[in-house]
């Protein structure tokens, strides 16, 4: 395990959903990385937990429903945001990143740096290709990501 | 619990949990009552299109398992190995053992990561009075890292043999892209055996809990994999606890027998009666006398008797089978370390035809069908999803159940029904994960 890691959230299926999972795959793509590793872990967010223990800094890459305009990357910690999901817990697939990092953080294995990158989606309906929007942004969302573990 | 007659009192029950999501699977619970009344009393499940089918179509048959996998991302290894069978039974692709063996085992990995997670994450947090597992690690840190632990192990074995711990890249038609070595075997191997005094430390904590589960009980049919004398996941015909003979998995359709049903956008099953279950409980029910001697001895602990139809034992099904899949998974390492892993890569050619493949995920029988041209380019899909076939279970289980409890408050009464419904481990919304935030 190294101590940086990049992760990639969402569904690649669900066009914008899928953010996550298409700035991870160009990332792997571009750089080697002997100290971070970068990670693609779909839409099981509780598998998240096992990838914050003995890390020093990780980075998450999502689709976030955030209010701004489609395509607006925002950096922010788990501590800026309340989530807005409502979550009757019916089911396990109902999973949420920053309920898996309160977990991390109750049960003190989660690192002393967590960053999230949101990324608003236009459309996250059924389709394998992103929005205008956020395709054409693809290599800022590398660059800023590239930026904040200084690879 | 108390199953006595509601008493009638002069109070307006009106509950409904609605699952928020923007798109696809969610299911709501709808419960109106008045003066003891019980008006409305609803499983909703206001499910989008199978949009997934569409998706595979025109596609090769060199891709289909990696596109399923992304269907859900707690059964990913399940969806892309009813993908692989389908795909082998279409084009008459015979697996090695050693590939029988390690898909096997990757497979149990996936039940003992979804049991893991369910029962320790969802369950738990009902029977300690907690609002989720964030609390309950607070209230009950020992039990829940025993959990985690768990869970971890069964990523573990589903990273070093599918090559990554959700939506496996080395799993292909008629074998592996890339095999584990015999020292990740090893590794897996250690990692399994101190799996089994974690596992004894969680059932000892549910079973100290299960009294809280209510006693409810309503018969129904059980539909699961049989193959005399194994407890399987992955391989066998369809059996039912309605029928003395197995069904052959080409003819699931006749099975399922699926339809629309106005409280719901998602299909519906029904087969020998009004509804059936599938799932943890369904497959101990037709195949406990093949469990493995911890599996058993956990099962008889928990005086857990085959035949039994309360739903909410469906949960301690999950932890016998955790039993289950560890001892299983032991024994095939074992068996592969002895014999050695022989380098084999597939060469499939593809050809025309029609397949079927059925196995288990971790909350009941998936089928997936597909049909292919003579260039393996996919041509008609068919996905029915354990869910769904509980779905028509779960309605009617509410029928049953809420007369019986209605004389109680309404919170009470909305979180037993929560607890119902979760007892089914259903797969909801699983195919989106999004976070939605307000900045604070």
């Amino acid at each position: 395990m190294k101590p940086t890691a990049i992760i990639g959230m969402g569904n690649p299926l669900m066009s914008d959903e899928g953010i996550g999972i298409h700035v991870i795959a160009r990332l792997q793509q571009t750089i080697l990385a002997d100290r971070t590793d970068i990670l693609d872990l779909g839409t099981s967010g509780m598998r998240a937990l096992h990838e914050l223990e003995g890390r020093d800094v990780v980075v998450f890459v999502d689709c976030a429903l955030m209010g701004t305009e489609p395509g607006t990357i925002r950096r922010f910690t788990p501590e800026d945001v309340e989530t807005k999901k409502i979550q009757p817990r019916l089911s396990l697939h109902e999973g949420d990143l920053l309920n898996t990092i309160a977990l991390a953080k109750r049960l003190g294995t989660a690192p002393e740096r967590i960053v999230i990158f949101g990324i608003e989606p236009k459309t996250i309906d059924p389709g394998e290709t992103l929005s205008p929007a956020l395709a054409a942004r693809l290599d800022q969302y590398v660059a800023t990501v590239r930026e904040e573990v200084a690879l | 619990m108390s199953t006595a007659a509601p008493t009638i009192k002069t109070k307006t029950i009106d509950i409904n949990v609605r699952h928020v999501t923007r798109l696809e699977g969610h299911g709501n619970i709808v419960v109106r009552a008045k003066d003891g009344v019980i008006e409305k009393n609803e499983w909703q499940v206001p499910e989008a299109p199978r949009f997934f089918e569409a998706m595979v179509r025109g596609r090769s048959f060199e891709d289909i398992q990696t596109v399923v996998s992304r269907i859900c991302g707690i059964c990913s290894v399940t969806h892309s190995f009813g993908a692989l069978k389908a795909i082998e039974d279409a084009m008459d692709i015979k697996v090695s053992a050693q590939t029988s063996m390690l898909r096997l085992l990757t497979h149990y990995g996936e039940q003992l990561e979804s049991h893991a997670l369910h029962v320790g994450y969802l369950v738990a947090p009902d029977l300690l009075n907690q609002k989720s597992v964030v609390p309950l690690a607070a209230s009950h840190e020992d039990l829940v890292k025993t959990v985690v632990a768990i869970h971890r192990v069964g990523n573990l074995v589903m990273e070093k043999i599918g090559g990554r711990k959700t939506h496996p890249i080395r799993l292909l038609p008629g074998g592996f892209s890339m095999l584990p070595s015999e020292a990740d075997l090893r590794e897996l191997m250690h990692e399994l055996e101190d799996t089994i005094p974690r596992l004894e430390t969680l059932a000892a904590a549910i079973a100290d809990l299960a009294g809280g589960l209510p006693s409810f009980e309503r018969e129904t049919e059980y539909v699961a994999l049989v193959n005399p004398p194994t407890y399987p996941f992955y391989e066998g015909q369809i059996g039912s606890t309605d029928l003395n003979t197995p069904t052959p998995v080409a003819d699931f359709e006749s099975v399922v027998n699926e339809y629309m049903h106005p409280q719901s956008t998602a299909k519906w099953c029904k087969w020998h009666r009004e509804s059936y279950a599938v799932g943890a409980l369904a497959r101990y029910n037709l195949n406990a006398d093949y469990l493995q001697p911890l599996a058993a001895g956990a099962a008889h602990s928990f005086g857990l008797k085959k035949g039994v139809c309360n739903p909410f034992l469906n949960n301690v099904a999950q932890v016998v089978e955790c039993f289950q899949v560890v001892e299983r998974s032991l024994q095939l390492i074992d068996v592969l370390l002895s014999t050695g892993i022989t380098q084999e890569r597939p060469r499939v050619s593809p050809k025309a035809g029609v397949g079927v493949g059925a196995v288990e995920a971790p909350r009941g029988i998936l089928f997936h069908k597909y049909e292919f041209d003579e260039d393996g380019i996919c041509t008609r899909a068919n996905l029915c999803i354990p869910t769904n076939q509980n779905h028509a279970n779960i309605q009617l289980d509410f029928e049953a159940f809420v007369p019986q409890i209605i004389d109680r408050d309404q919170d009470e009464v909305r979180h037993l029904m929560e607890m119902l419904v979760r007892s089914y481990d259903p797969c909801i919304s699983c195919s989106t994960h999004y976070l939605n935030v307000e900045f604070v």
